[in-house]
């Protein structure tokens, strides 16, 4: 035995249990903060579980708030509101915020790419009400009415940080093996982007949306003054009106998203508010539909992209 | 190739959403009104006060049985919020319990506001020695009150509520009095502080949907948002006093006092001496049909009451079929006696007759690009 390996041996014992004691306290430690990190979650969850479960049942999904102290009644115009919102919003971000993004993960250091960078880290800084308050300056009083249209130009605008540079980050990651490669063999760049570095970088772009809609969707202050809110929204009734009076279908989307529309948070805040037992029950009811809301969402798009994976792989 | 296409689908679907919004949005609707709409196709969107939020919703629900044309849609935000967007125009009506100030009345060239609906404020308590179902009602007067506010009387066993409370003078401890007031910008402090204002000439801290609370300086007195917060600071601090609207008091089961008016009678705020108080001053209208209808002089009249308003553009309207409808509306909810009865039933005052006579006729003389509006 070496003298090296002498040393080893004597203080080896000690070392190693002094490592599996420190292993052991820290190992205590991170699982207990973890807990506690999870415990609000858990918490949230099963307290809005418990007080919004009994009001739930199929004319809550289905029906028209009712006045108070008539029982019974529903969000349906909230439910639909949301929707409605959120396809706007992502009708106005995405296709702006994924252009942007391709210049900027091409063009890193040109000085348009570094402003576009600086200005979106500026802008999802920015409290989500002064949204509210710029649309409302720049479309609902010039328009001289609230708006879905505007609700969703709101929530668009909070979106598109998220947006670009989630899909920045995503075309970054893609080899430059691929794109060299599709050069090479003599795809133009239009078509390499489309077709070879678009697809790759898919997964994780889409994902960038579905963060940035849950974001948008639970959003409340920029859409108090621009969509306000709209207790007798009701898309089924539009339609239908719409087809008696021989309406095109612009006319029919122009009147969906031109007056003042709900969505689930907005109805939440107002409802809250209310010195009613019944709205304040009901608002609870709301924030699980949020919350389900929200989890169908991620849900849907997590099982598209196992699909997707699949079928890239078989 | 067909993720190009599909990518420019995508890009022309967005602009045709665009351009259907645009579209719409330049359509002059006032443009050959047809004589009957398509049911659904004219919504009214008012916005405001909170307090008579309950009963627009009603109104909402049984309106379009009239007119099923008409989609009415109302949403709280505040009577602040709803002024300000009825004079940028961007609702149809407000809803405010607050009256119009003179810069408000300037920047909205034409407003016009309209009285349909009166509440009472009162006293709500939090006295632990009381036993709310036994015990009678704390009693106070309106100097008393003032004086309590001001910061004057800090106890609640001071000689004067004593004088006014012999049968429960043994139960009024020597505790300090907490006032709790609203925090937000309210129509409802708008109507207490002109109480106060009447009530006595020692209250000298004005009146308006917010002031400076002299209890507040004092370190007695704190504020709370909303009718909830209020009642949520009553509950959490022991011999504390607020004031909260009488709706809201009686849905939540509060206990309030009751109050010696200007003719010397214990009264109990109730729909009936709401209304009494509101025939007082059924000539105290102002040309812009605003009333201050607080220390009414009647044997039974409630001495804290207030309007709640919605307030229209009356003669810069552009858009006949819906300047029409919003006069037919108004019309209904004033005259009609199911309508009447929706807001009665959710503890809402309506009009005396001869104060809904005056409100007519104001209303009669809505006009829409220079011709008059009918009902």
């Amino acid at each position: 035995m070496t003298r090296f390996q002498q040393l080893i041996a004597k203080n080896g014992a000690r070392h190693r249990r002094h490592r599996r004691i420190v292993n052991g306290v820290m190992l205590s430690l991170t699982g207990l903060l973890t807990l506690m990190a999870l415990v609000p979650l858990f918490w949230i969850i099963g307290y809005v579980i418990y007080r919004g479960a009994p009001v739930l049942n199929l004319n809550f999904f289905t029906q028209l708030a009712r006045p108070i102290g008539m029982r019974g009644g529903g969000v349906l115009f909230a439910i639909e509101g949301t929707a409605v919102l959120a396809i706007l919003a992502c009708l106005f971000a995405i296709p702006p915020g994924v252009l942007a993004a391709f210049y900027a993960a091409r063009n890193p250091n040109t000085p348009l790419g570094i402003a576009l960078r600086f200005s979106t880290d500026v802008l999802a800084g920015v409290p989500s009400i002064v949204m509210g308050l710029f649309i409302y300056g720049l479309v609902v009083v010039p328009m001289k009415h609230f708006s879905g249209f505007a609700g969703g130009l709101a929530l668009s605008i909070l979106m598109l940080p998220t947006i670009i540079r989630t899909t920045e980050e995503m075309l970054k990651l893609v080899p430059h093996t691929l794109r060299e490669g599709s050069l090479g063999l003599g795809a133009p760049e239009w078509k390499t982007n489309l077709s070879v570095v678009f697809p790759a970088a898919l997964d994780g772009i889409i994902t960038g949306f579905l963060l940035a809609i849950a974001r948008a969707t639970g959003e409340t202050a920029p859409l108090l003054f621009t969509a306000l809110g709209n207790e007798r929204f009701d898309i089924g009734a539009i339609i239908q009106s719409g087809i008696q009076a021989h309406q095109s279908i612009f006319a029919v989307i122009g009147r969906i998203i031109n007056q003042p529309i709900d969505s689930l948070p907005l109805t939440l805040w107002t409802y809250a508010m209310q010195p009613y037992q019944e709205r304040i029950d009901q608002s609870w009811g709301v924030a699980l539909v949020l919350m389900i809301f929200v989890l169908l969402i991620e849900i849907v798009a997590r099982m598209w992209i196992e699909a997707r994976k699949r079928a890239l792989q078989g | 190739m067909f993720k190009f296409t599909r990518a420019f689908v995508f890009v022309a679907v967005a602009f045709s959403f665009l351009l259907a919004a645009c579209g719409t949005a330049s359509t002059p609707a006032a443009a050959g009104a047809p004589a009957t709409q398509a049911p659904g196709s004219v919504t009214l969107t008012g916005t405001g006060s909170t307090f008579q939020f309950p009963a627009e919703q009603a109104y909402a629900e049984f309106f379009p049985a009239v007119d099923p044309s008409v989609v009415i849609n109302y949403t709280g935000t505040g009577s602040g919020a709803g002024k300000k967007a009825i004079i940028d125009g961007t609702v149809d009506f407000a809803g405010s319990d607050a009256v119009l100030n003179p810069d408000e009345i300037t920047a909205g060239k034409d407003l016009q506001i309209y009285p349909f609906l009166a509440g009472a404020t009162v006293m709500a308590y939090n006295l632990p020695s009381l036993d709310p179902k036994n015990d009678p009602k704390l009693i106070l007067d309106g100097k008393t009150l003032a004086d309590i506010y001001m910061g004057k009387i800090t106890m609640w066993n001071d000689p004067a509520i004593l004088a006014l409370n012999p049968k429960i003078a043994s139960k009024l401890p020597a505790q300090p009095i907490f006032t709790v007031h609203r925090a937000d910008g309210s129509g409802t402090t708008e109507i207490f502080t002109n109480a106060l204002t009447a009530f006595s000439s020692d209250w000298t801290a004005g009146h308006g949907t917010v002031i400076d609370w002299p209890t507040d300086k004092a370190g007695t007195g704190k504020g709370g948002n909303g009718n909830p917060g209020v009642t949520a600071e009553i509950a959490k601090n022991q011999y504390s006093l607020g004031y909260v609207e009488y709706a809201y008091a009686v849905q939540n089961n509060l206990p309030f006092a009751q109050m010696v008016n200007k003719a010397g009678n214990v009264v109990t705020a109730s729909p009936d001496s709401t209304k009494a108080a509101m025939t007082d001053f059924a000539n105290a209208f102002t040309p812009q049909l605003t009333a201050v209808i607080v220390d009414a002089p009647g044997a039974q009249s409630w001495p804290i009451a207030g309007y709640t308003y919605i307030i229209i553009h009356q003669t810069s309207m552009t858009d006949c079929v819906k300047a029409q409808k919003l006069v037919e509306y108004i019309h209904w909810i004033l005259t009609n006696p199911a309508a009447i009865k929706y807001a009665t039933d959710l503890g809402f005052i309506p009009l005396p007759d001869a104060v809904q006579q005056k409100v007519l006729g104001t209303l009669s003389q809505v006009t829409c690009n220079g011709q008059p509006v009918h009902w």
